[in-house]
């Protein structure tokens, strides 16, 4: 399949102290699309505060999002691929990945799973933990896990709810569960939200290289 | 050289194929009638060209609901479905069909759409819109044949036409026909096949297919040997 390499946007830190709007990305090969596609096809990463002017398509999120870079994660207990309850307290200490994504053994999460899991060892010695959560049941993801040799915990979200409380976008016009990463520091506040339906692997790229530059 | 009777073209093959044409024909011929009389040309002709692009996005939408949705028991397509299946074993077999075998599904589709347009309707944009659209369509099984075939069999006219993009070329449909058959589908001139792979609207179109109603796409699994190309097709040749 045919894919254009895309350019990544820059935020750098000086960016906090400056109005900024958020520049979603780019193709000068690619005709110019509505910003609402440009973020599910080439990625939208927030990583300052969202009083800042966002673009439109984030802009119906923000007024609804709960979560947004700087607010403390809202927690929650739910069951992972063994039945177990997991709570995010638990992970209070060490930075968590929370990947929030559609359902388990589709082409994207499949991707997105098995890429998170090709570099969970630098995760690891970056000190961070990775968790995955859908809507799909534990034994759904206890298949997946166990197909793809998934290392890392995977949460069964049913009823979405806690997607609804993160204020998880959807994509597709309502139609998709949006695929967002956040990036939550050892406190618990979230650092980064990275959101791309249709490039999975770049998730693994961005939280990882926000993890390694901190 | 194959013997296989079913590759030939028998004479309701080529009935349906004749009145195919001939409602294409029709539309066409009113197009530029219509046209000629009241002395507009700009807008008929480009709702030729509008025709010509949509009917290869609608080669690709119906190629890819057909290769990855349903089997040889779906109502309706389940005959469809087969061949496409078929297809995909021996991509080979359709360069041998006899023209009017190859094309006679879709001329029977055409006639039964536009000859109802043709009765009823004179506006010449329409018709050429109507005629180069649905005449592509009809066609379509033509140029994805010809994309099957060797540079060495085709006629220099038709290898310039591929090379130009008007017509779908055999290396862009070449790369549908390999696991997991899920890009490229369009057939006409396979224009669209670069945007609709880029923007990934199919895999978008299965997501939301499958988070909706559950269905999984063929594309999304390693495909079964039945609807993999077949390499030892030995069995097929009849002794000459």
């Amino acid at each position: 399949m045919a894919s254009t390499p895309l350019p990544t946007a820059k935020h750098s830190l000086p960016s906090l102290l400056h109005a900024q709007t958020p520049k979603t990305l780019l193709s000068r090969k690619l005709p110019n699309l509505p910003k609402s596609f440009q973020s599910q096809f080439c990625g939208v990463k927030l990583s300052h505060s969202s009083n800042f002017a966002v673009p439109s398509s984030f802009k119906k999120s923000s007024i609804l999002a709960k979560v947004s870079k700087g607010s403390v994660a809202p927690s929650f207990s739910l069951k992972d691929q063994d039945g177990k309850t997991v709570s995010l307290s638990k992970f209070k200490g060490k930075p968590v990945v929370v990947y929030f994504y559609p359902a388990d053994e589709t082409p994207g999460c499949t991707k997105q799973a098995c890429a998170f899991r090709d570099s969970y060892e630098k995760f690891k010695k970056a000190g961070a933990e990775v968790i995955g959560i859908s809507g799909d049941d534990p034994s759904s993801h206890k298949a997946f896990a166990k197909k793809y040799r998934l290392p890392f915990t995977l949460l069964s979200d049913e009823g979405n709810k806690v997607r609804k409380d993160w204020g998880v976008p959807a994509d597709l016009f309502g139609t998709l569960p949006g695929r967002q990463t956040y990036v939550l520091d050892k406190n618990g506040v979230v650092q980064l939200i990275y959101n791309n339906q249709f490039q999975p692997e770049k998730h693994i790229d961005e939280t990882l290289k926000f993890l390694q530059s901190a | 050289m194959l013997k296989d009777p079913i590759l030939k073209s028998k004479w309701y093959h080529r009935a349906w194929v004749a009145s195919g044409c001939t409602t294409v024909l029709v539309s066409l011929a009113k197009s530029v009638t219509v046209a000629a009389d009241s002395g507009i040309w700009l807008q008929p002709i480009l709702a030729g060209l509008v025709g010509y692009m949509l009917a290869d996005l609608g080669s690709g939408i119906y190629h890819w609901g057909i290769d990855n949705y349903g089997d040889e028991n779906t109502p309706v397509f389940g005959s469809q479905i087969e061949a496409f299946q078929g297809h995909h074993k021996w991509p080979w077999i359709i360069t041998r069909r006899q023209f009017a075998n190859n094309l006679h599904t879709l001329a029977r589709a055409v006639s039964f759409t536009v000859l109802p347009i043709d009765l009823i309707f004179n506006d010449p944009v329409l018709h050429g819109f109507v005629g180069v659209c649905l005449g592509c369509i009809m066609f379509s099984q033509q140029f994805h044949a010809w994309a099957h075939s060797t540079k060495s069999k085709l006629h220099p006219l038709v290898v310039a036409l591929q090379d130009a993009g008007v017509l779908v070329s055999r290396s862009i449909h070449g790369a549908h026909n390999r696991p997991l058959y899920d890009s490229n589908y369009c057939i006409v001139s396979g224009v669209w096949n670069e945007l609709l792979d880029t923007y990934k609207v199919f895999e978008a179109l299965e997501m939301i297919l499958f988070y909706k109603l559950g269905v999984r796409p063929r594309s999304w699994s390693e495909p079964s040997p039945s609807w993999t190309e077949e390499t030892d097709t030995s069995s097929l040749i009849a002794e000459s």
